[in-house]
């Protein structure tokens, strides 16, 4: 690679669909209307746990106006399971119902209140059943089975290593061990110990969940989605149907943010079915409400022990983590086994001992969420961490430091050495937030650090295409989902070919046309999807080269793209020139391919991460002790990520990261009561408003070039959420004297405990 | 979703009462449609019928009433924007100005009307509670004529009033306070509704002490609790713990009426808090109402910021 200053990467430019979106012209899946297009409406149960005794659509089939109703038990025609760990879900429910909100029938109308009069012609009779609505429930002796018998493996890699236990509510178990934890913890001078919980929250992205399905006189299907990867999509759809994956097609407009809720098959398959069963396209969009009722994050009760010795020195740690993942496992097994991996955080640790339990209950599903199982794991050890830093007499800001992984060391055997610099992180958000510096007397101030790994082994490929008059077409699947993916990939396609930002167009994911991506998440898609990005534009660039050192007669070394042409010392050949000479006329194209693929490897999952993501949260609060309500006053986040690829980009992805970890550190928790969720609207579900940001709010980032993407990226996004809550825990115990173990800090739960503290010592 | 309806937009109140009472448990009176529209989305309400009492003449009008020249009417339809706009409401009822300001959110308040508000009578709003403390009575009108209530008759508990169904409200009307009344409403709460709200009022008497302009000694006191209760109510108890006090010992009379108010209120465990946390609640924004008021008689504001509330 050449050592010329980067031109585009690395800068700061406005996101390129800016003006399509704030002038509202960006479209997103509930825009497109098809002709003849029905629209759907969902009949869900209203028990949590029932048997499904009959479900009676002929009064709605028979409504004018209705062109399909389906019950669980109409649905001989296809596959109707779907599921990415395990196929446990049924399109529509089939015997049983398994959670309040979970499909039953469906009705595709000439018109939405159509649809919505003809559920109401449906006859459904439940008999309702014992349900186990929280951990301790589903993993009672003799608890209620949500699944009796056990499902098919779904379609992921590591499904081998799925291991439910069968007679119980427990769908995946997770161990992971080095050292001899027991007898460490037995031999440190100190040990910290307690249990952590972590509530369900639902990710209220800004658009719920659509799709628009429509089969063609091919027996072909394509799905217009709202999904954050459209390959796993295709694949569930293949199987259900018995279609080859080439007849799917799934396209990906614009999304309205995603979080993780849109990982997965979520109303693909019903919008699919409805209509292939109404003979026509079905649109399918869900409610606010709804998307409560379709995912949410895996809630769980995390035990820790960390031993250490006298001089600050972590020894060992014992996690015992119980997920719940509610009725359906969707990705939930691997949710717990990636996050459980590195409950150790980003700190040496010789003996370790981690189990994880993956548990179903009968409430909305758990899938992924930002951050992927590590949120959970961090509150606990991060709070952990503090109170060991008290009783050892240090500073928590030193005793990390001390213990901090450092650039280049092993986190585990056969995975990838650690490729940032924690301490640089630390020292910054130190700094930044005035460490050394006492507060005011009625603030508080906190750390917390994070360490996770992305998805691996993964796959993404890319195409780049160079046309006679010198754009660029880039073909990747990497999805927009607010991110700013789009335009990272269009800096690095022009970075590398040397044009205008202008003269390059990223095409929206379509499996027909833009190549295979596993998925946009586990903040992959500048490191994995940018990479193969890179490579093809590279190769198109060496394309360039040899065609210009054929017709110059100048050896390629000696040549360089610069302002949209080919460079030698002495002489200058556009693009179009080049083309020309190539093809001989002003047709044709160069195409670039990259491809990503690192493969399985002996580390721990199969995979070696692409990179660590690694990041530490400062916070700064100030608590109204009268009423308990805590305000994060100034807040500061450092993330490693290399090198920023385009930083007001990141800057803006890292606020919104802290923002939504501020919600279940403060305010958000889905509650349920007597089997029903109490606040599945957003009139009683509070998520973090403008007011509740923080008055300063800074972000920062550590660049050393040290990442496996493009121009020495690593990936981003999910890391300054993680360390939001334990930081803030920190802050509030060390301004109060008060540790809470339950999140969310709201007024009443941090009142209560402000109450219960013992008088002053 | 919104099921079809037929909207009827009729231009007399005599006309829309004709309506209500022909098209009976059909029917639902529609003004701004905020409370209105959430139900029918939700399909808790499911009329086929919305009478608009939008065009009714009067109904958006802002003015004194007639008989005493004093008391401030404020017609069904008035939005909640056009009160925090009223130089007539900014002048007579300064507070209800400013707790306009803080009605729910900008959306709201530039289509949602103080007589919907009212007459939907959703436990955690604001109006109800303000208005208890400005003596505010409510006019109903039907077939059957026209009748005025108390707002306290009026509002009977959560999502419940007197009106009848083929009743209209029509206006509601303000007692306005003397000119040497100082007074704070404050809301506290991290939902879209408020958990409670309280509104304090302290009348002063000019004759002695140092207070601003002289006055000193309060001569009649109101306070209110919203949202925790089964509707808004007035604390009696603790309203006379400060009467006749001087301003000046009301940081020690304030901490007697928040505990009258606290002991006054009958909470249940909910979404919004544990019943105990709420009464203990009370017991502190009572508290600091009060003490936001008396900075106001002495003519400072009070430079505390609390998290979640709103000081109108």
């Amino acid at each position: 690679m050449s050592a010329r200053p980067l031109r585009v990467v690395g800068h700061p430019v406005p996101r390129v669909d800016a003006i399509e979106k704030v002038t509202g012209r960006a479209r997103y899946v509930t825009d497109l209307t098809l002709p003849g297009m029905a629209h759907a409406k969902v009949l869900r149960s209203p028990y949590a746990h029932a048997r499904v005794r009959r479900v009676d659509v002929t009064r709605a089939r028979a409504r004018p106006g209705v062109f399909a109703a389906l019950a669980g038990a109409d649905l001989t025609w296809c596959d109707p399971y779907y599921g990415p760990a395990y196929r446990d879900r049924p399109v529509l429910a089939i015997g049983v119902a398994r959670y309040e909100g979970e499909p039953v029938a469906a009705v595709a109308a000439v018109d939405e209140a159509t649809a919505e009069e003809a559920l109401e012609l449906i006859d459904v009779d439940y008999e309702p059943l014992a349900p186990v609505m929280t951990l301790e429930e589903a993993l009672a002796e003799d608890a209620p089975l949500v699944h009796a018998g056990q499902p098919p493996a779904g379609h992921f890699a590591d499904l081998s290593t799925l291991r439910p236990r069968p007679g119980t509510n427990i769908c995946h178990q997770f161990q992971f061990a080095r050292g001899d934890a027991a007898a460490a913890l037995g031999g440190a001078d100190v040990v910290v110990e307690d249990a952590y919980r972590f509530p369900p929250v639902q990710h209220v992205a800004l658009e719920p969940h659509a799709a628009v399905a429509a089969w063609d006189e091919t027996g072909a299907l394509t799905l217009w989605a709202s999904t954050q990867n459209p390959y796993s999509v295709r694949v569930e759809l293949a199987k259900m149907f018995d279609v080859p994956l080439a007849r799917i097609r799934v396209v990906v407009p614009h999304l309205g943010g995603g979080f993780g809720s849109k990982t997965y098959a979520k109303l693909e398959p019903l919008a699919a079915t409805l209509a292939r069963a109404a003979a026509r396209p079905v649109r399918l969009a869900a409610s606010v409400p709804e998307a409560f009722q379709t995912v949410r994050r895996c809630a769980s009760r995390v035990a820790v022990r960390a031993g250490f010795r006298r001089d600050g020195t972590l020894v060992a740690v014992a996690c015992d983590a119980d997920y719940d993942v509610g009725a359906y496992a969707d990705i939930g097994p691997r949710v717990v086994q990636k996050g459980t991996y590195t409950a150790t955080g980003p700190y040496r640790v010789p003996h370790v001992r981690l189990e994880a339990r993956a548990v179903y209950t009968n409430t909305t599903p758990g899938g992924a969420f930002r951050g992927f199982g590590v949120p959970q794991l961090a509150w606990a050890l991060e709070s952990l961490f503090d109170v060991a830093a008290d009783r050892l007499d240090r500073d928590p800001v030193d005793l990390r430091r001390q213990n901090f992984l450092a650039h280049g060391e092993e986190f585990a055997p056969g995975d990838t050495p650690i490729d940032g610099k924690l301490e640089e992180s630390l020292s910054r958000a130190a700094e930044a937030i005035g460490w050394t510096r006492a507060p005011a007397a009625d603030r508080g101030r906190g750390v917390a650090a994070m360490l996770k790994a992305s998805v691996a082994p993964s796959v993404s490929e890319a195409i780049v295409r160079l046309h006679a008059d010198g754009s660029v077409t880039v073909l990747a699947s990497a999805v927009e989902m607010g991110q700013g993916t789009r335009t990272v990939l269009t800096q690095i396609a022009a970075e590398v070919l040397s044009v205008p930002l202008a003269r390059v167009t990223v095409v929206q994911p379509d499996t027909a046309v833009t190549p295979y991506d596993q998925t946009t998440s586990s903040s992959r898609s500048t490191a994995m999807t940018g990479r193969a990005v890179q490579v093809a534009a590279e190769d198109v660039r060496d394309q360039l080269l040899a065609i210009a050192a054929q017709n110059l007669g100048v050896a390629a070394r000696e040549l360089a793209l610069a302002d949209g042409a080919v460079v030698a010392p002495a002489r200058r050949l556009t693009y179009p020139e080049a083309l020309a000479l190539k093809f001989g006329m002003s047709g044709g194209e160069l195409i670039g391919r990259g491809v990503i693929a690192p493969g399985r490897t002996a580390a721990p999952l199969g995979g070696s991460t692409p990179f660590w993501e690694m990041a530490v949260g400062a916070a700064e609060v100030s608590v109204d002790e009268e009423t308990g309500a805590v305000r994060v006053e100034r807040y500061v986040s450092v993330a490693d990520v290399g090198r920023a690829i385009n930083p007001l980009l990141l800057e803006g992805q890292d606020e919104g990261g802290v923002v939504q970890g501020l919600g279940h550190t403060l305010l958000e928790e889905m509650l349920y009561a007597d089997g029903h969720l109490l606040n599945g609207t957003l009139l009683v579900y509070r998520v973090p408003r403008a007011d509740d940001t923080p008055s300063e709010l800074e972000c920062h980032f550590v660049e050393n070039a040290d990442g496996s993407g493009p121009f020495g990226a690593k990936g981003a996004g999910e890391g300054s959420l993680i360390p939001v809550s334990p930081a803030v825990a920190n802050a509030l115990a060390r301004l109060t004297g008060v540790r809470l173990r339950d999140l969310p800090l709201t007024p009443e739960r941090v009142w209560r405990a402000l109450r219960a503290r013992s008088p002053r010592a | 979703m919104l099921r079809p309806f037929t909207l009827h937009r009729p231009e007399t109140a005599e006309e829309a009462c004709a309506l209500l009472a022909g098209l009976g448990e059909e029917a639902a009176a529609y003004a701004g449609g905020t409370e209105l529209l959430l139900m029918m989305k939700l399909g808790l309400l499911r009329p086929r019928h919305l009478v608009d009492v939008k065009r009714i003449r009067g109904f958006g009008d802002i003015g004194l009433e007639p008989l005493s020249g004093r008391r401030l009417t404020i017609g069904a339809a008035v939005t909640h924007r056009a009160v925090e706009q009223s130089a007539l409401v900014r002048a007579r009822c300064p507070l209800v100005s400013s707790v306009a300001r803080h009605v729910a959110n900008v959306r709201v308040r530039n289509v949602g009307t103080v007589g919907g508000n009212l007459a939907f009578a959703d436990p955690h709003s604001d109006l109800a509670t303000l208005f208890l403390t400005l003596d505010a009575s409510v006019e109903l009108l039907s077939p059957r004529g026209r009748r005025e209530l108390p707002l306290d008759d009026f509002v009977r508990g959560p999502w419940e009033t007197s009106r009848a169904s083929d009743e209209l409200l029509g206006s509601v009307t303000l007692t306005p306070w003397a000119s040497d009344t100082a007074a704070a409403y404050v809301k506290f709460g991290v939902h879209e509704r408020p958990t409670l709200a309280v509104a304090a009022a302290l009348r002063l008497d000019g004759t002695t002490g140092a207070g601003r302009n002289g006055r000193d000694r309060i001569v009649e006191a109101r306070v209110a609790v919203g949202c925790v209760s089964l509707k808004p109510v007035r604390m009696a108890a603790a309203e006379a713990r400060l009467t006749d006090l001087s301003i000046g010992d009301l940081d020690d009379a304030a901490r007697a009426a928040a505990d009258a108010a606290a002991a006054g209120v009958d909470p249940a465990d909910d979404l919004y808090g544990s019943a105990d946390y709420k009464r203990e609640m009370v017991a502190v924004f009572v508290g600091r109402a009060l003490r936001i008021a008396a900075a106001r008689a002495r003519g400072a504001e009070s430079a505390a910021r609390f998290p979640h509330t709103v000081v109108a």
